[in-house]
């Protein structure tokens, strides 16, 4: 019994060093989120309030959308609508080329993993550079993110130590994180002043106010945007919030609970494009609109991008990012793949103990864990469930709904504890690997019972 | 059809209940409130990897300034002159205006700029800047930075921040916290990533 | 007061002295128990590995089963939680209901908020630590979850409080997940016993001589570990200490 999921998790616990600081690293975060939230008394009405803030934007779409583009044209920006990966694709691609773009800085943005862009871009000649740290190392080493607000959590200074040798000029052995970032500090400033254009995400769309709000700790977003005077700012269709008065909600939780700080370093508001600049905006659907019509599913698009739920989940700090087959991991990343193609990335619903840790770390209120349930019980219809544990579940459905064959079932099952050891830890018994198995009594209860021995 | 009429559409055709705005007054009544507001401040300030001083009456805020940094050579400044309780002090330790140069980039090797800060939040440090000169780069290149905020001006929290900001003529504004840092190297706190290595806050 | 005590199939088969210790400590509390005959199991293992439909000839079996009683009260957080939160749903087009999720009580929630002693005669001279399983925690809420901001309580450190001679201690990171989660500890075995490794660690840390829970599933994932190891901690189920003596 497994699936892709278990088997690269399998993978990667056999490092065990590797595997304890992965776990011990991203604990630390969670527990940086549980010490920022505990200093702030009114923490559960925060979540409460950014909760009903999104369930009522997620419902006001189609009015807010319209608001926030009648603003932005306002602003004097122009405004783009993005139904899938493609169309975004092309719409940057087009901006670019038309103002003959050869060189491109980009700040994060999960919108253009999920898009694919830098491939689409780079295949066409122009030169993306990415300029958050993180981003900037796997682009440099060919890899993807694995956790969304801490991408290069899974590299090793080491291993960015030798990179940068190569690609930087640095030290060799000289592993320092404080001389390694320096050094891309360096490398990077003359990225940004000389590239001809900058493009960030957003993690806040005012609809009010027709401004892109965007969070960074290094500044990169804002570095880029205050070089070349031609901006591109593409978000997801649920990144919109009615006004600044849902700002101070959501500012108060996306960082304490991302990465345990009381606020990001820069929260940047960019409502206008610059003096003589163009600034461009892309609102993507992407799928998302569909996902309004699943009520079961439909809190997904509360999602602020935090990454709390990774920090905190068990079984993503013992399995890194590698190993769910959708680019976003963890418990969001779980719901978000089946919602893409379930027939594709059904393999990541295994990773999930029910623990439900994820439901109380989200500051927006995602049912992560119930979701999680209800994606198991859509599986079989799917076509995608695990024969083994079907198999399972119809055998212990069949006994238990026989309570004279359960009883006599209970009377024998001691016999399995005098078989011979290689009959019960061998390759098929995927609990004696781990573990030794329960010793079957002589004497099950409802057998004492009926005997008068309670 | 248009990708926005299709996507608004799909949008009104896959919208089932749609749920009322929550009522948020409740909320930033009770929200964190502090006694000492430049004490927390000052506090914060430090938990951010910043730093904030409280200009005393007599002081001389030019040399309060390059007390701070001493080694700073090329210092530019958006202000001229800055009102300190009853007097007003002209910044004379600048080298320069950003909006001199032409071209941003022409700003990279500033060693220190300054600044003026318009809400400052007691709970995270965070520092309102809004644009008001063309080069705003002037705020991310410079090595340090110097933002200078009437005490007066301290808020409690983000619900009380955001009633009162404003991104101007320039359509642009930034809630700074402290420095610009990263942990994207195995975790380690590394301050300067991209923008200034410090920034300190000069309460007036 | 008329209570049904609901014994799940596992402890049934590997644990019943649970079953037992239960019947004995409600009685000594001076309830009116009774154990309705032939029950088998709640339906959660084959819920939980997504066959939750396999679950509802099993839940109109348990709702018949306890149709007579006030309260349904069993040693077991996380089979009570599941009757409690996911019955209503899947017998929702039944005609006839006896409502076991409005009456069913995890033992200790039965205890600590519907008989609420004062004291008990039971005596542990022993260091214990406990087991905060997460469906006790963080569906049935028998403590405070490390995750909100919700002043601490811990309704089984309540009640082992009344115990003779108890030491009792939390575990770092004191809620987080063992791994158990039924199918899941043979589907994703791997991380199911690392956690468990790292937890049963956590309490050893304590240097506690017992894990002590109210979820036996826990307990047996974790008895697993140690017994294949050869660690130096056993397990034991809160109804045992509780009921020590009697």
């Amino acid at each position: 019994m497994s699936t892709k999921h278990s088997k690269a998790a399998g993978a990667f616990l056999k490092n065990r060093e590797m595997a304890a600081w992965h776990d011990e690293t991203l604990w630390m975060v969670r527990a940086k989120r549980d010490k920022m939230s505990k200093e702030v008394p009114e923490w559960e009405q925060l979540r409460d309030a950014a909760c009903a803030l999104k369930m009522y934007s997620n419902s006001h779409l189609d009015q807010l959308l319209q608001e926030f583009e009648k603003n932005a044209l306002a602003n004097g920006a122009y405004v783009y609508w993005a139904k899938d990966a493609d169309e975004y694709c092309k719409i940057i691609y087009n901006i670019l080329s038309g103002h003959q773009v050869k060189h491109f800085i980009k700040s994060k943005s999960m919108l253009a993993e999920e898009c694919g862009l830098n491939e689409y871009l780079e295949e066409k000649g122009i030169e993306v550079v990415e300029s958050d740290l993180g981003e900037r190392i796997l682009q440099l080493m060919h890899k993807r993110p694995s956790h969304i607000v801490m991408p290069a959590i899974h590299i090793k200074k080491e291993e960015i130590g030798e990179l940068f040798v190569r690609e930087m000029g640095t030290e060799p052995g000289n592993n320092d994180q404080t001389y390694l970032t320096h050094a891309a500090r360096k490398n990077l400033r003359q990225k940004f002043i000389h590239a001809e254009a900058a493009m960030t995400g957003a993690n806040f769309a005012v609809a009010s106010t027709g401004e892109c709000v965007v969070c960074t700790n290094e500044g990169n977003a804002d570095m880029g945007t205050s070089q070349p005077k031609l901006q591109i700012t593409a978000f997801g269709l649920e990144k919109i919030v009615p006004d600044r008065e849902a700002l101070g909600v959501f500012t108060r939780l996306l960082a304490r609970s991302g990465t345990g700080q009381p606020i990001t370093s820069y929260t940047s508001h960019y409502r206008k494009p610059r003096k003589g600049g163009e600034l461009h905006i892309i609102i993507v659907d992407n799928g998302r609109s569909q996902i309004l019509a699943d009520q079961e599913h439909v809190k997904t698009l509360n999602c602020l991008r935090c990454g709390a739920c990774m920090n905190t989940c068990p079984v993503y700090r013992r399995s890194g990012g590698y190993s769910y087959t959708y680019f976003i991991p963890g418990p969001i990343g779980i719901n978000l793949g089946m919602l893409k193609a379930p027939l594709h990335y059904y393999d990541n619903v295994s990773a999930c103990s029910l623990c439900y840790s994820c439901q109380n770390v989200c500051p927006a209120k995602v049912d992560l864990a119930d979701q999680i349930y209800r994606w198991r019980q859509r599986m079989d219809g799917l076509g995608v469930a695990s024969k083994e544990k079907k198999l399972m579940s119809g055998g212990m459905k069949f006994l238990m709904e026989r309570p004279a064959l359960f009883n006599f079932a209970l009377k024998n099952a001691s016999i399995a504890n005098s078989l011979p050891r290689w009959t019960l830890y061998n390759g098929m018994n995927d609990w004696g690997k781990e573990h030794e198995m329960p010793k079957f009594v002589k004497e099950s209860f409802n057998e004492m019972w009926k005997k008068g021995k309670v | 059809m248009s990708s926005r009429e299709d996507i608004l559409q799909n949008i009104r055709r896959n919208t089932r209940t749609r749920y009322e705005r929550p009522d948020l007054t409740s909320l930033e009544e009770e929200a964190l409130t502090y006694a000492d507001p430049v004490g927390q401040f000052c506090k914060i300030m430090v938990q951010m990897g910043g730093k904030a001083v409280v200009l005393g009456k007599e002081d001389d805020l030019n040399e309060v300034i390059l007390q701070l940094y001493p080694d700073a050579k090329r210092i530019a400044s958006i202000l001229k002159e800055v009102p300190t309780g009853e007097k007003i002090q002209l910044i004379t330790c600048a080298t320069f205006h950003p909006d001199e140069v032409e071209n941003p980039g022409e700003l990279d090797g500033t060693d220190l700029a300054i600044v003026d800060g318009r809400i400052g939040v007691c709970e995270n440090g965070a520092v309102w800047l809004q644009q008001d000169v063309e080069q705003r780069a002037i705020y991310f290149i410079s090595e340090a930075l110097v933002i200078l905020l009437d005490r007066k001006n301290l808020v409690n929290n983000m619900h009380e921040a955001y009633k009162r900001i404003d991104t101007g003529e320039y359509g642009y504004g930034v809630f700074m916290s402290g420095p610009s840092k990263t942990a994207d190297i195995e975790q380690a706190l590394v301050m300067g990533a991209h923008g200034p290595r410090s920034v300190t806050v000069i309460l007036l | 007061m008329k209570v049904g005590l609901f014994v799940p199939c596992y402890i049934n088969a590997v644990y019943p002295e649970v079953g037992v210790a239960s019947y004995k400590l409600l009685k000594s509390l001076g309830v009116d128990v009774d154990y309705p005959l032939d029950q088998t199991c709640c339906g959660q293992p084959m819920a939980n590995a997504g066959f939750e439909m396999e679950s509802k000839e099993l839940a109109k079996r348990f709702d018949r089963l306890f149709e007579g009683y006030d309260y349904i009260v069993g040693p077991s957080a996380s089979c009570v939680v599941f009757v409690r939160d996911h019955y209503g749903n899947l017998l929702k087009e039944e005609p006839h209901r006896c409502a076991s999720e409005g009456k069913i009580y995890d033992i200790c929630e039965f205890i600590h908020d519907v008989i609420k002693p004062d004291s008990l005669p039971a005596s542990f001279p022993h260091k214990v630590s406990i087991q905060n399983s997460c469906h006790g925690v963080r569906l049935m809420h028998l403590s405070s979850p490390s995750e909100l901001n919700v002043p601490y309580y811990n309704k089984l450190r309540d009640l082992l409080s009344l115990v003779k001679g108890i030491e009792i201690v939390e575990p770092e990171r004191p809620d987080e997940c063992c791994g158990f989660g039924g199918m899941f500890a043979v589907e994703e075995h791997d991380v199911s016993g690392r956690m468990g490794r790292d937890k049963v660690q956590r309490h050893i840390d304590t240097g506690a001589e017992y894990i002590v829970g109210a979820d036996s599933s826990c307990l047996m994932h974790q008895t697993g570990i140690i017994e294949r190891d050869h660690l130096p901690i056993k397990t034991i189920h809160i109804v045992q200490i509780l009921a020590a003596g009697l």
